[in-house]
């Protein structure tokens, strides 16, 4: 044991040092790093507080409970997959991993050290936002800090400890199941329980419906909402989680620590078992992997030339071509991009397809204008999610094989605006897809009035160039050449700092969006007049905050470019 | 024609090249030498454009490497201490990456990348990723690819890391005739019998600051001062 916390010592001591570095550039980082999570956090406790404050008179303790329930699904599914992901590099492409495997450390003490790694790694900003949100939904209760504390530590620490141990626990059997069925198959196969589950979830707890009851009832009126009462939800970690709240926010503390213990219980019952398998199986599946590596590196040559081979002659000028091919094959031979990608494509698909169907019965302004923000934001969620995943690492995957580009005779705002350009298409067709698909039962709502679907083109448009732009220009700012994992990359303290400025850019966007249309919707509904100017000036101020952030991020992304290498 | 004028670059108060002036005309083989940290991967690193020179001037091929990086790096093939290739690309596939690179014809690349590939005995697994190569065989690649252009000015820093004895003479007798056909050569290595069987000239850095500049005949007669050991002579210049 002393091994592990010697070994654990250093790892702190070299965070610490990485993290606190005195320079220039690592106090900038620190400081817009405390601004923009700090106004993260606040964001969250504010919403959280606002959302406790409307909906608990409205619908009572029950219904918000279950309400807040389903969040907590939706936040341990993305803890989970999010673990899966990064353990996946942390487990098993860390090169410390291979080192360590050659000292005297038992299997065992390396798995917990990296699963550990890895679930600080990738909780940490899920922890900001519980107990941000967390503060937020006890401010409305008038809870005690000691309250605070005690359900951080024993309720919210043990539900995304569980999430990462099935994380892990999930990659380990899909690495193991693989070497007989194959990669791509077993990952395919993942996705589509996942997307079932996630399906399923939501069509046994209606949200929509749940609130059209609620509204039915009088306020208060626990009895009649079955919560928790559907057995084979009530024992999953979200609704044990949202029931420890619940007994809690009724003053019925017994039931709350009843509560609470079955959770701790379960996470300490999943991490031995976690343990378990990890002194079983980790060393075993980790010389897997290379077999899988082996098994995939063929040899490339035919006789046959392939599309975008590079023996075959282009109509492209030389330098294009080849900084185009190269950014091809080294994305469709990586196998963490192309699955990655085609698993996000197919949800965008899903919500598309979805969202085509959306029954808007509702002719109220409010509800109307709340529920086309709500699509809206979740549409630029999925632009900010693909621009960060695959456009934020672009520059730092380069790595240190970039010394071929920066000591040739080629212009580098060449590789800049290819990477821009292919980053955009790679965000903007989606973005596109979901916002003509996301509008459509708008128009059938306004007797196919076309303008909200003018509208979402031309905002999906900006909106992508200006997230393209930002993720590339801060992903050169923020580059790591050392780092070959893109998922980690893109899981970075830098890639964090993006994906907030791009969710405060979005946010930014809906705040203008609100009064325009509210009055669209007014004339809809209350035939009130609507003017053109209305849609045009909140439009122009989207183009030129789009701009002005697009290109400033643009400029400090070649700039970073130019730095010594 | 390599020219480096008054050169320094100081990372914050730390001065790691301290004004260096050396000009290498067409055909030498320059040799730079010094011990760990002396400041000889930040020199090459300078001339080929990866770090920018906090003060003075770099020339090749009379044009200057920050001011007009382009036209200068046209001229220029660069050899890094680590071979670093694109994993996920096959040999040839880097091959034909930095002949484009180097806005050469389709033809042309093709006919110098066979021409090389046979030079250096690659062809046996060139067509493999480079993820799978040894520190020689990415060696041999990333020198096969400084030559695809047919460069002026080769920098080139420590080139026989990792190399088989057989490979490392092929990469000798290489760079040997290179010199001998008009390309300055700028080497920096650890490696003295190679800079005493190779260079025309050597250079001797330490903390930054040229020791010395000479010519083989120059180097003979200070090594004479000594026991008549090269060896001799690099510790007591670098002591």
């Amino acid at each position: 044991m002393s091994t592990f916390w010697h070994i654990l010592r250093f790892k702190i001591l070299s965070f610490l040092k990485t993290t606190f570095d005195r320079n220039a550039v690592t106090a900038v980082r620190g400081i817009g790093s405390l601004i923009v999570f700090g106004g993260f956090a606040l964001s969250a406790y504010a919403l959280a507080f606002a959302v406790t404050s409307y909906l608990v008179p409205r619908v009572g303790l029950a219904v918000f409970h279950h309400l807040v329930s389903m969040v907590l699904f939706v936040l341990f599914v993305a803890v989970n997959m999010g673990n899966i992901i990064v353990s996946h590099a942390t487990l098993y492409k860390s090169a410390e991993v291979g080192y360590l495997f050659t000292k005297p450390v038992s299997f065992e003490q390396i798995f917990v050290l990296k699963f550990l790694d890895n679930f600080l790694y990738s909780s940490t900003t899920f922890f900001l936002l519980v107990f941000a949100a967390l503060l937020g939904y006890g401010t409305y209760f008038e809870y005690s800090w000691a309250t605070y504390a005690v359900l951080l530590i024993f309720v919210f620490t043990p539900f995304l400890f569980l999430s990462a141990c099935i994380g892990v626990l999930v990659l380990m059997s899909l690495v193991k199941v693989a070497s007989r069925w194959g990669f791509r198959r077993v990952v395919a196969g993942l996705a589509v329980v996942y997307v079932l589950a996630i399906t399923l979830f939501f069509r046994f707890s209606n949200p929509i419906g749940m609130l059209e009851n609620a509204s039915r009832l009088q306020s208060g009126d626990e009895s009649v909402f079955q919560l928790f009462n559907i057995p084979a939800l009530s024992f999953l970690p979200n609704a044990i989680a949202s029931k420890v709240l619940y007994h809690l926010s009724r003053g019925d503390i017994g039931n709350s620590v009843l509560t609470a213990a079955l959770l701790l219980l379960g996470t300490s019952a999943i991490f031995a078992f976690v343990l378990f398998i990890g002194r079983r199986f980790y060393y075993r599946t980790w010389l897997m992997t290379f077999d899988f590596q082996a098994k995939s590196n063929t040899v490339e040559a035919g006789r046959k030339l392939k599309l975008f081979d590079f023996r075959k002659t282009s109509w492209l000028p030389a330098q294009w071509e080849v900084l185009m091919k190269k950014e091809y094959f080294l994305f469709r031979r990586d196998a963490s991009q192309t699955i990655h990608l085609a698993l996000m494509l197919v949800l965008v698909v899903v919500f598309a397809l979805s969202m085509r169907n959306l029954n808007l019965r509702l002719r109220v302004t409010e509800v109307q204008t709340i529920g086309y923000l709500v699509v809206y934001s979740f549409g630029g969620f999925l632009s900010c999610s693909l621009a960060l995943r695959f456009v934020f690492p672009s520059i730092s995957l380069e790595g240190k094989s970039f010394w071929t580009q920066l000591s040739s005779p080629l212009n580098i705002k060449k590789v800049y605006i290819l990477k821009f350009l292919l980053g955009a298409l790679l965000v903007m067709l989606p973005a596109l897809l979901v916002a003509i698909f996301s509008n459509v039962p708008f128009v059938r709502m306004s007797e196919r009035r076309p303008l909200l679907l003018y509208f979402g083109i031309y905002s999906s448009f900006w909106t992508s160039l200006t997230l393209v732009s930002l993720n590339l220009g801060l992903g050169g700012l923020f580059a790591n050449y050392k780092e070959k994992n893109p998922i980690r990359i893109a899981s970075s303290q830098g890639a964090t700092l993006t994906f907030l400025m791009s969710l405060v850019y979005l946010m930014a966007l809906v705040s203008i969006f609100i009064i325009p249309l509210t009055e669209y919707f007014q004339s809809l509904f209350l035939f009130m007049p609507f003017e053109m100017v209305s849609i045009v000036a909140p439009g122009t101020t989207l183009y030129m905050l789009s701009a002005a952030l697009g290109v400033f991020a643009f400029l400090i992304g070649l700039r970073s470019l130019q730095r010594d290498f | 024609m390599i020219e480096l004028r008054d050169v320094t670059k100081k990372f914050g108060n730390f001065t790691a090249v301290d004004n260096v002036s050396v000009r290498i005309p067409p055909g030498e083989f320059f040799g730079f030498l010094g011990p760990n940290g002396a400041g000889k991967t930040t020199t090459i690193k300078m001339m080929a454009g990866l770090f920018a020179p906090t003060s003075g001037q770099i020339l090749i091929n009379g044009f200057d490497v920050v001011k007009e990086p382009l036209k200068a790096k046209s001229f220029t093939s660069y050899v890094p201490d680590q071979p670093f290739l694109y994993d996920k690309l096959t040999g040839r596939e880097f091959l034909y990456f930095i002949g484009g690179l180097y806005k050469m014809q389709k033809k042309e690349v093709t006919r110098k990348i066979e021409e090389v590939i046979g030079h250096f005995e690659i062809g046996e697994w060139v067509d493999k990723r480079t993820e799978d190569y040894s520190q020689g065989m990415r060696q041999r690649v990333t020198i096969a690819a400084a030559l695809i252009h047919e460069p002026k000015v080769l920098i080139i820093d420590e080139p026989m890391v990792g190399l088989d004895p057989k490979s490392a003479k092929i990469v000798r007798e290489t760079l040997h005739q290179m010199a001998g056909s008009g390309v300055s050569i700028f080497m920096s290595t650890h490696s003295l019998p190679i800079a005493e069987e190779l260079c025309d000239r050597v250079g001797f850095i330490k903390d930054g600051r040229l020791v010395f500049v000479g010519t083989q005949t120059d180097l003979q007669a200070y090594k004479q001062k000594f026991d008549g050991k090269f060896e001799s002579v690099f510790l007591e210049l670098t002591k």
